[in-house]
C-alpha cells in the first residue's frame, strides 16, 4: 500500500512539473525540425555522423528524456551539479562546451528529440554530383555536323564524276561497237536526272540558272552561319568542377556579386573568388540537413581542395596538400582584345547583369553575350556616360554643352532614342588601340 | 652650320659601297621566292583560267573547313587562399636592390601575380635615381632562365637534399680547420652588409677561412692609389652632378666604369645648355671609341700605353701654371698636339668644378691622376671620398696569393661566390681547384668554375632573397624577394650561415607555423638574420624601410664630405713616366661593353641581341681596327684577323674597321666567348658554340686592360658581323641638328634655324589637333644632349612590350624586331689640324677624298670622329604616311594623336613599312615564340613568365612598331576616370623614358599647357626629323650642343 501510495504520490507530482507538457500535444516532431534548424543545431551536430558534438541519431535510446532536458537548456549547470553522464560526454569530446538553449522549453526539446527519432534514414550514398572531368567544357560543337555534310557533299561530287566517266567510257565503247544509239542516247550526263524539258536546254543558261536557284542561298546561310557561329560561344555553360549556383547565391541569398568578384572595381579581372572567400561562409554552411547527416558532397569538394578536415583539432584542421581547382573558363576573349571589368563597373557604371545577363537565374552560368567586336562596338555607339559627374570627362562635358547650346554638331550628341547623351564613340572609344595593342 | 655636316653611318655608306647602294634600294633582304616557286617542276608561269578556279575552289572550301574548328576548352585557376596584397589583374610594386653586378642600383619591381615582370631604377635610390642600364633591365630573364641549375651538384650529379650536402661540407671544413689548412671565400665585391656579417659569422667557426675579394674587371689601382695618397683603400663616390669640367682617361664611366647609371644621372646634370648653369666641358682621350668617348665635347687618340706620359705632362701643365714643382719628366708635347695643355687649361679654369679620371688599372696613372685632383681642389667638390663608394673593392694581390695557395697547396679549400675566375681570370684555375679538398661554388647555373667544382650549390636569383646593400658608404639600400623561389636553390649567406650553426632558430621565427587557411606562411631564415641586424638601427622602422628600399641616418650625408688627408707623391713615379713614353707597337685594349658588362650575364639574349652603342654590332665580339692599320692588313669590310700576344692566340676573330680607334691601337671587348653559359651564350657540354671569343685570356699578370705588342695579321676567313646601323641610310637629309654653345648662347635656335615649308597635304586635319579638343595629344620629346646612346630604352623597351629576340642571322637579313633604336651618325671632326675651332668640320665628299689622298695612310680624320646619337622609334605622325597606304586599316589614327597598330587586322602587305620615313616598323617573319628555331626563353613555359600580359605576342605575318605604350596610357587615363581625376592629372611614362639614366625622354599630354612636354615643344632647341615631309610627328628632338672650346 505504502508502494502504491509512493506511485501515485511520485505520478502526481511529476504531473504537477510536467503538466504544461502533458497538456499539450504529443511531441512534435514537423515542430523540432524548424527549431533544429532555428537554433543551428547542425552546425555542430549532424544525425548519423560525429561532428563538433556527438551524432543524433538514437539519442532518445541511450539517454532519458529529462536527462536530454537538463543537458540541452543548461548543460554546464547540469555538469556542475554532478551528473555523471553529462561530464563524461564533456570529457570525451575535448572540454568542448556546448551552447546554451535556456529558450528552449522541455517541451520544445521533446518536440527536437522527436523530430530527431523521426528523421528518416539516409538513403544509399547520393554518386551523381558533378564530376569533374577532362572534357567537361568541351562545346557541343554544332559545326562538327556540319564538317560532315561537306564531307558527304564532296563524296557525292566524286561519285558523280565516277559515273560521268563510267558513262563517258561507256559511251566511247558504245561508239566503236558501232552502237550509235545508245551512245546518242545519254549525251549528256545530268539529262537522265532532269525533266527533259530541263536536260535539253542551253548548259549555260541551266548552270546560271541553278546556281541562282541553290548557290545563292547556301551562300547566304553560310555567311551567316560564319559570323553568327563559328568561334561564337553564346550559350556556352560547361559542366563546373564546383556545382555553384548563382541562383542560389545571387538570386535567393542576394550576395551582393562583389562580395565574391572583389577585384571588380580595380582590376581588369572580376576573378573567381579564391577558397578563403567560400571559407568564410562555408566553413559553418554544410547542408548537413540536407544531405542527412553528410556535408553537402559540393561544399566537401572546397574542403578537399583546401585539404580541410572539419573535424580535425583545433589549429590543425588543414592539411598540406591542398590542390586548386581548375574552373572552366566560360568567357574566352581572344589574346589581342583588353578588356578591363572596372573601366565598365567604375567608371562606365554598368550593372553586372548588362553584359552576363541574369545571372541572379542561372543554375549554371552560361555566356550571355556574343562577345563578338559589334557587340561591343553597337554598346560604345548607344550608352551614355555620365560625364558630368566625372571630372576626368570635364573638358568633353563643357564641349557638348557649347555644342549643345551654339548649336553645333550637336546632332552627334542625340541618340537613336531621342535622349542627349555623351558616348563612349565620341571620345575616341570605337578606336583601334582602345582594345587591341 | 650644322647643314655643312656630313654625317654617315658607317664605312659602307660613306664610300657608296656597292652592296650597300644595293641594299638601300630594298627595304626588306629578300624579296619573296616567287620566280624560284612558280619555275619548279608542275608550275608554269603561263597559268590558266581552269587552274585559277580550282586554286580558288579549293582555298575557299580550305578555308571554310578550317574554320570550323573545336574550341579548345580554357582553364581558370584561382588562388586556393588568395594574399591579401595581390589583386589579380594589377600589378604591384616592390622596392628592392639589382644584383646583376656589384653596383647595387635601388630598383622597383613590377610584380603581376607572384610574378616580377620589369625591372625600373628606383627614384628614391641615390644610385639609380630612377633610371636603370640596359643590364639591369635585362637581369629579370636570368630569372626565368631555364638552364639554371634546379637541384645543387654533387660531383656532377643532382642532389636535392640540402641537409647530406650541408653535414658533408661541414665535416671537410672542420677537418681542414683543425688540420690548418687554409679555405679561401672567393666573391665579388661584397658591400651587403648583412652578407658580411654571415662570412664573419661563418670564419669565426671556421678560423682557417679568408675572404678574399674578386673583381672580373679589376680596379685593384685605384683602390691601391689611394691607399697609398689617401690612406683608404677604397673608390670615392665621384660627383659629376658638381663638376663643370670633366677630363676622362680611357675611363667609360657612362658606360661601364663603376657606377655608370649614376654618373649617367650626374654627368647628365648639366650636359643641357642653360643660359644661368651654363654647360660642363667634357674632354675624352682614349684608344677605343666608347660610348663616353661619343658623347665628349672634345675627344682625342690616345695609344693605351702611354697614358702615364699623357697624364703626367696634364700635371705638369696644371704645376706650371699653379707655380708647383714638376714631375722632373721632358715635357712631350708631341702626345696629342697641344690638346693636353688646352685640356688642362679647361680644367684650370673651372678648378674646383673639375674632375679627371682615368680607366687604367695602373697604379702609377692613379696615383698621377689623384695628384691633379688634389691640385685642382676636386676632393671637396667633385670627388667625395668620406662617404666613398663600396662598390669595388677586388684586391689582386690576395686573389694571386690565394692562386698560389691553392697551388702549393696550402689552400686547401676554395669557396666561390659570384666569381668565375676560370671564365675571367688570367691564371689556370680549372687546374689548381682540381688540387683542393674541398671546392664548392655558389654559382646558380653550371658556369666555367661551377662545372670544375665538387659542389655547386646554387644561389637564388637576386629577385629572390633577402638581402641589403651599402653602395655608398652609409647609405643602405635593401633586397626583398618578388617570387618564391623557382628552383631548388638557396641564398648563398643561408649555406654559409647554416655550416656555421649560426643560422637564426625558427623559436625567433615570428612566422612559425603560422597559416592562413592551408597556406602556410613561411619565410626565409635569412629574413631573420637580416631583419635581427636591422633591429637595432631601424627598430619599428624596418619595414617602412623595406617598403621604401632604402636607408641613411643622415639625409644630408652626401653633402658633407671633407679633403682627404694627402700622403701621395708623384715625384717619385719620373723613372716609370720616362719608360712607359718610350713604348712602341700595337697596343690591345680590352674594355666591357655596354651590354654585356664583365659576361655574368652570359646566357641572357636580350643583351645579346641590344646593338652595341658605338659599332651597332650585335651577337658577337670583334677586334676594332683603325682604319690606317687595317688598309696596312688589308683588312676589309667583312674579313677577320689573327691576333696573339704573350702565348695566346686567337685566329679568324672577326675584325670592324672602328672609326675613331686611335692608330697603333685595337679593342676588344670581354665578357663573350662562355663556354658553359648555356644555349645562348654558348656551352660546349650540349653541343652550343661559344658566342665570340674570351679576351679575358689576353689579360696579363697586373690585370691591366691595355696589353703591349699585339701581333696582328690577316685572317683567311671571312665573317658577317651582324651589324644593325646600316640597315638604313641617311641620304644626305637633314636629320640630325648639332650647334655648339658659343653659337647657342648667341641665338638658341642655332643649328635649328632651318624651318620646313609646309608645302601642301592631302589629308584633312586631324580632330585632336584642332582647337578646343576635349582630348589628349600624347607627344615626345628627346634630347639629344642628354641621350648618351647607352641603349637601356632598347632593352626595356623590348621587356615591356614582348619584343621577340630574333638572333645573329634574322639581323644580318635586316629582320630585327626592336621598336626602338638609337642611330649613331659619325662625322669627321679634323682636330689634328684647327683643334677647338668648332667650324672645321670636313664637309663634303669632295674634300674628305681630299684628306684622304694628302693623308698618306694616316688617317687622322679616322681617328678624329664626332658622333651623335639619336633614339629612332615611330614618330606617331599627325598625317601618318603609313596608314593611307594601309589596304586593310591596319593602321589608323587615334584620337589622342597615336598612331595604332592592329595586329588581328594586319595581312601583312609591308606596305606601311615601305612606306615610313622613319623606317620604324618592324616585320614578323617568323612565329618568334613556341618556336624552336628561337631558342631565346620564349618556347618555354618559365621564359614565357617574363612576359607582359597586357601586351599582345605578335604572330607571323604581322607588322610592329612603338605604341608610345599604349597599355600604360590605358592604364594611367582609367585610374584617373576611376577616381575622378581631371585628364591634367593623368600621369604616364613610357618604358623607354622611365629606364632613362639621363632623362632624356619626355613623354606626355600636349594639350595641357602646363606639362613639361608642352614647355619643351615651344624650346627653340626642339625639331622634327623630316620636317619637310610635312608627316608632323608627335616626336621632337633637341638639337644637339656641343660645348666645343675656343682657347
Amino acid at each position: 500500500m505504502n508502494k502504491n501510495r509512493f506511485k501515485i504520490w511520485a505520478i502526481a507530482s511529476l504531473m504537477a512539473i510536467t503538466t504544461p507538457t502533458f497538456a499539450q500535444d504529443a511531441p512534435n516532431a514537423d515542430n523540432g525540425k524548424k527549431l533544429y534548424e532555428a537554433n543551428n543545431c547542425g552546425s555542430c551536430h549532424a544525425l548519423d555522423k560525429k561532428m563538433v558534438g556527438p551524432a543524433l541519431r538514437g539519442v532518445h535510446e541511450r539517454r532519458s528524456e529529462e536527462w536530454l532536458i537538463q543537458w540541452i537548456r543548461n548543460n554546464k549547470k547540469f555538469r556542475e551539479s554532478g551528473d555523471p553522464d553529462a561530464n563524461k560526454l564533456y570529457q570525451e569530446y575535448g572540454g568542448a562546451a556546448m551552447n546554451i538553449f535556456e529558450n528552449l522549453t522541455p517541451a520544445q526539446v521533446l518536440d527536437i528529440v522527436e523530430y530527431i527519432k523521426t528523421a528518416p534514414a539516409p538513403s544509399a550514398p547520393k554518386t551523381t554530383g558533378p564530376v569533374v572531368d577532362s572534357n567537361a567544357g568541351d562545346q557541343d560543337d554544332s559545326s562538327t555536323k556540319y564538317i560532315l555534310l561537306i564531307l558527304v557533299a564532296v563524296f557525292a561530287i566524286v561519285l558523280m564524276v565516277l559515273a560521268r566517266v563510267k558513262n563517258t567510257l561507256k559511251r566511247i565503247a558504245a561508239e566503236r561497237d558501232g552502237d550509235v544509239e545508245s551512245s546518242k542516247k545519254h549525251d549528256r550526263w545530268y539529262q537522265k536526272f532532269l525533266p527533259e524539258k530541263l536536260g535539253k536546254m542551253n548548259p549555260t543558261v541551266l548552270a546560271i540558272f541553278t546556281t541562282l536557284i541553290i548557290g545563292l542561298p547556301a551562300a547566304w546561310y553560310g555567311y551567316k552561319f560564319g559570323i553568327t557561329e563559328v568561334g561564337v560561344q553564346k550559350g556556352y555553360a560547361p559542366t563546373q568542377p564546383i556545382a555553384f549556383s548563382h541562383k542560389l547565391h545571387a538570386g535567393e541569398l542576394k550576395l551582393d556579386c562583389k562580395y565574391c568578384h572583389s577585384t571588380v572595381e580595380e582590376s581588369k579581372s572580376a576573378s573567381i573568388p579564391a577558397l578563403n572567400t567560400c571559407m568564410n561562409c562555408h566553413k559553418g554552411v554544410q547542408l548537413t540537413d540536407k544531405y542527412h547527416g553528410e556535408i553537402s558532397p559540393e561544399i566537401k569538394k572546397i574542403y578537399a581542395a583546401l585539404d580541410y578536415d572539419p573535424e580535425g583539432m583545433p589549429g590543425k584542421e588543414f592539411g598540406n596538400n591542398p590542390k586548386p581547382i581548375r574552373w572552366v573558363r566560360i568567357h574566352n576573349l581572344p589574346d589581342h582584345a583588353y578588356f578591363n571589368h572596372s573601366q565598365h563597373v567604375v567608371v562606365g557604371k554598368l550593372q553586372c547583369q548588362s553584359c552576363h545577363g541574369p545571372i541572379e537565374k542561372m543554375e549554371v552560368v552560361q555566356q550571355w553575350s556574343t562577345l563578338q567586336m559589334g557587340w561591343c562596338i553597337d554598346c560604345h555607339r548607344n550608352t551614355g556616360i555620365d560625364a558630368a559627374n566625372n571630372n576626368y570627362y570635364a573638358a568633353l562635358h563643357s564641349k557638348a554643352q557649347k555644342d549643345l547650346k551654339e548649336k553645333q554638331n550637336h546632332s552627334q550628341y542625340f541618340g537613336p532614342d531621342g535622349k542627349v547623351k555623351i558616348t563612349p564613340a565620341m571620345n575616341g572609344g570605337l578606336e583601334c588601340a582602345k582594345c587591341h595593342y | 652650320m650644322s647643314n655643312n655636316i656630313k654625317y654617315w653611318k658607317g664605312e659602307e655608306e660613306l664610300n657608296r659601297d656597292a652592296q650597300f647602294l644595293a641594299n638601300q634600294k630594298h627595304e626588306f633582304s629578300e624579296a619573296l621566292p616567287l620566280e624560284e616557286v612558280l619555275s619548279e617542276d608542275g608550275f608554269e608561269l603561263n597559268s590558266n583560267r581552269r587552274d585559277f578556279l580550282k586554286y580558288f575552289g579549293f582555298s575557299v572550301t580550305a578555308v571554310a573547313l578550317a574554320s570550323c574548328y573545336k574550341t579548345n576548352v580554357r582553364y581558370a585557376v584561382p588562388y586556393l587562399v588568395k594574399p591579401e596584397e595581390v589583386t589579380p589583374g594589377v600589378a604591384n610594386y616592390y622596392r628592392s636592390t639589382c644584383g646583376d653586378c656589384s653596383v647595387g642600383c635601388g630598383v622597383e619591381v613590377k610584380v603581376r601575380e607572384g610574378r616580377p615582370i620589369k625591372l625600373d631604377g628606383s627614384p628614391d635610390s641615390f644610385v639609380s635615381k630612377g633610371g636603370l642600364c640596359a643590364t639591369g633591365q635585362a637581369s629579370i630573364l636570368s630569372l626565368y632562365d631555364m638552364e639554371r641549375l634546379a637541384n645543387p651538384l654533387v660531383k656532377g650529379a643532382e642532389q636535392k637534399d640540402w641537409t647530406a650536402i650541408d653535414s658533408e661540407i661541414k665535416g671537410t671544413l672542420a677537418a681542414l680547420n683543425t688540420q690548418g689548412k687554409k679555405v679561401v671565400l672567393l666573391s665579388n665585391s661584397i658591400h651587403s652588409p648583412s652578407t658580411l656579417k654571415s662570412i664573419e659569422a661563418f670564419k669565426s667557426v671556421y678560423t682557417n677561412v679568408e675572404h678574399v675579394s674578386y673583381d672580373a674587371v679589376s680596379y685593384n689601382a685605384i683602390l691601391s692609389a689611394n691607399q697609398a695618397d689617401f690612406g683608404l683603400r677604397a673608390i670615392p663616390n665621384y660627383r659629376f652632378e658638381n663638376a663643370k669640367a670633366i677630363v676622362s682617361f680611357g675611363a667609360d664611366f657612362l658606360g661601364t666604369w663603376i657606377s655608370p647609371v649614376q654618373f649617367q644621372n650626374a654627368y647628365s646634370a648639366h650636359r643641357r645648355p642653360t643660359a644661368e648653369g651654363g654647360m660642363s666641358v667634357h674632354i675624352q682621350f682614349e684608344s677605343n671609341l666608347s660610348m663616353t668617348g661619343t658623347n665628349a665635347d672634345h675627344r682625342f687618340p690616345m695609344v693605351a700605353s702611354k697614358e702615364l706620359a699623357y697624364v703626367s705632362t696634364m700635371y705638369n701643365y696644371i704645376a706650371k701654371a699653379l707655380g708647383l714643382t714638376q714631375i722632373p719628366v721632358p715635357t712631350n708635347s708631341e702626345l696629342a698636339g697641344n690638346s693636353i695643355e688646352t685640356a688642362a687649361k679647361v680644367l684650370l679654369n673651372n678648378k674646383g668644378k673639375a674632375l679627371v679620371i682615368s680607366g687604367s688599372n695602373s697604379i702609377e696613372v692613379q696615383k698621377v691622376v689623384n695628384a691633379i685632383n688634389v691640385l685642382l681642389d676636386s676632393y671637396t667638390s667633385t670627388i667625395d671620398l668620406t662617404n666613398y663608394s663600396k662598390q669595388y673593392n677586388g684586391d689582386d694581390t690576395a686573389v694571386n696569393n690565394a692562386f698560389a695557395g691553392l697551388n702549393n697547396g696550402s689552400v686547401a679549400g676554395v669557396i666561390f661566390y659570384g666569381t668565375n675566375p676560370v671564365f675571367n681570370h688570367n691564371k689556370e684555375w680549372s687546374a689548381a681547384i682540381a688540387k683542393a679538398k674541398l671546392s664548392v661554388s655558389f654559382a646558380s647555373s653550371k658556369d666555367e668554375t661551377a662545372a670544375v667544382c665538387q659542389y655547386v650549390l646554387p644561389d637564388n636569383h637576386f629577385l629572390e632573397s633577402w638581402s641589403d646593400a651599402e653602395p655608398i658608404k652609409g647609405l643602405y639600400h635593401f633586397t626583398q624577394p618578388t617570387i618564391s623561389k623557382v628552383f631548388n636553390t638557396r641564398q648563398a649567406q643561408e649555406s654559409l650561415l647554416s655550416w656555421a650553426n649560426a643560422l637564426p632558430g625558427s623559436e625567433n621565427d615570428p612566422f612559425k607555423n603560422k597559416r592562413i587557411l592551408s597556406q602556410k606562411q613561411d619565410v626565409s631564415p635569412f629574413y631573420l638574420f637580416l631583419k635581427s641586424n636591422w633591429e637595432a638601427t631601424l627598430g619599428e622602422g624596418f619595414n617602412k624601410a623595406l617598403e621604401m628600399g632604402y636607408y641613411q641616418a643622415d639625409s644630408n650625408v652626401l653633402n658633407t664630405f671633407t679633403m682627404p688627408a694627402y700622403v701621395g707623391s708623384v715625384a717619385s713615379l719620373a723613372p716609370a713616366i720616362s719608360k712607359a713614353a718610350s713604348s712602341t707597337g700595337i697596343d690591345l685594349v680590352l674594355y666591357q661593353s655596354v651590354g654585356m658588362r664583365d659576361g655574368s650575364s652570359g646566357n641572357n639574349p636580350w643583351l645579346f641581341e641590344m646593338p652595341d652603342p658605338v659599332s651597332k654590332v650585335c651577337w658577337d665580339n670583334y677586334v676594332s681596327l683603325p682604319k690606317a692599320l687595317a688598309n696596312k692588313l688589308g683588312v676589309e669590310k667583312d674579313d677577320t684577323v689573327n691576333i696573339e700576344v704573350n702565348g695566346v692566340k686567337y685566329e679568324n676573330v672577326p675584325a670592324l674597321i672602328q672609326p675613331g680607334q686611335a692608330n697603333n691601337t685595337v679593342g676588344l671587348a670581354v665578357g663573350f666567348g662562355h663556354t658553359h653559359a648555356g644555349k645562348v651564350g654558348g656551352s660546349i657540354e650540349n653541343g652550343f658554340a661559344p658566342v665570340g671569343i674570351n679576351a679575358y685570356r689576353f689579360v696579363n699578370a697586373s690585370r691591366s686592360n691595355v696589353i703591349s705588342n699585339v701581333q696582328i695579321t690577316k685572317g683567311e676567313d671571312t665573317y658577317v658581323l651582324a651589324q644593325t646601323q646600316t640597315h638604313h641610310s641617311i641620304e644626305g637629309r637633314d636629320i640630325v641638328r648639332e650647334s655648339n654653345f658659343t653659337e647657342w648662347k648667341k641665338n638658341p635656335k642655332a643649328g635649328n634655324e632651318k624651318a620646313a615649308t609646309h608645302i601642301y597635304t592631302i589629308w584633312e586635319k586631324q580632330d585632336y589637333l584642332k582647337d578646343g579638343s576635349p582630348n589628349h595629344r600624347w607627344g615626345m620629346a628627346i634630347d639629344l644632349n642628354a641621350c648618351t646612346g647607352c641603349g637601356a630604352c632598347v632593352v626595356a623597351c623590348s621587356i615591356e612590350n614582348n619584343v621577340p629576340v630574333v638572333g645573329r642571322d634574322e639581323i644580318r637579313l635586316r629582320r630585327e624586331m626592336h621598336w626602338i633604336r638609337i642611330d649613331r651618325y659619325y662625322s669627321f671632326s679634323n682636330t689634328q689640324k684647327e683643334k677647338f675651332e668648332g667650324a672645321s668640320y670636313i664637309t663634303r665628299e669632295k674634300q674628305i677624298a681630299e684628306v684622304d689622298d694628302t693623308d698618306k695612310g694616316e688617317f687622322a680624320h679616322w681617328e678624329n670622329i664626332q658622333v651623335v646619337h639619336q633614339p629612332m622609334l615611330c614618330q606617331h605622325c599627325a598625317q601618318a604616311p603609313c596608314e593611307t597606304v594601309c589596304p586593310v586599316l591596319a593602321t589608323s589614327h587615334s584620337s589622342e594623336g597615336l598612331n595604332q597598330m592592329t595586329y588581328n587586322r594586319c595581312i601583312g602587305t609591308k606596305y606601311c613599312g615601305n612606306n615610313c620615313p622613319y623606317k620604324v616598323r618592324r616585320f614578323n617573319w617568323f612565329r618568334y615564340n613556341d618556336n624552336d628555331a628561337f631558342d631565346f626563353h620564349f618556347n618555354n613555359p618559365l621564359g614565357k613568365m617574363v612576359i607582359n600580359p597586357d601586351v599582345t605576342v605578335r604572330t607571323r605575318g604581322v607588322m610592329e612598331k612603338c605604341s608610345f605604350c599604349v597599355q600604360r596610357i590605358q592604364e594611367s587615363k582609367l585610374k584617373a576616370k576611376r577616381e575622378g581625376k581631371s585628364m591634367k592629372e593623368v600621369e604616364v611614362k613610357t618604358a623607354c623614358q622611365r629606364t632613362c639614366p639621363s632623362n632624356a625622354i619626355v613623354f606626355g599630354d600636349l594639350h595641357n599647357p602646363e606639362s613639361e612636354i608642352s614647355k619643351l615643344f615651344k624650346n627653340e632647341r626642339s625639331f622634327s626629323v623630316l620636317d619637310e615631309l610635312n608627316v608632323q610627328p608627335s616626336i621632337k628632338y633637341m638639337t644637339k650642343i656641343r660645348n666645343t672650346q675656343n682657347i
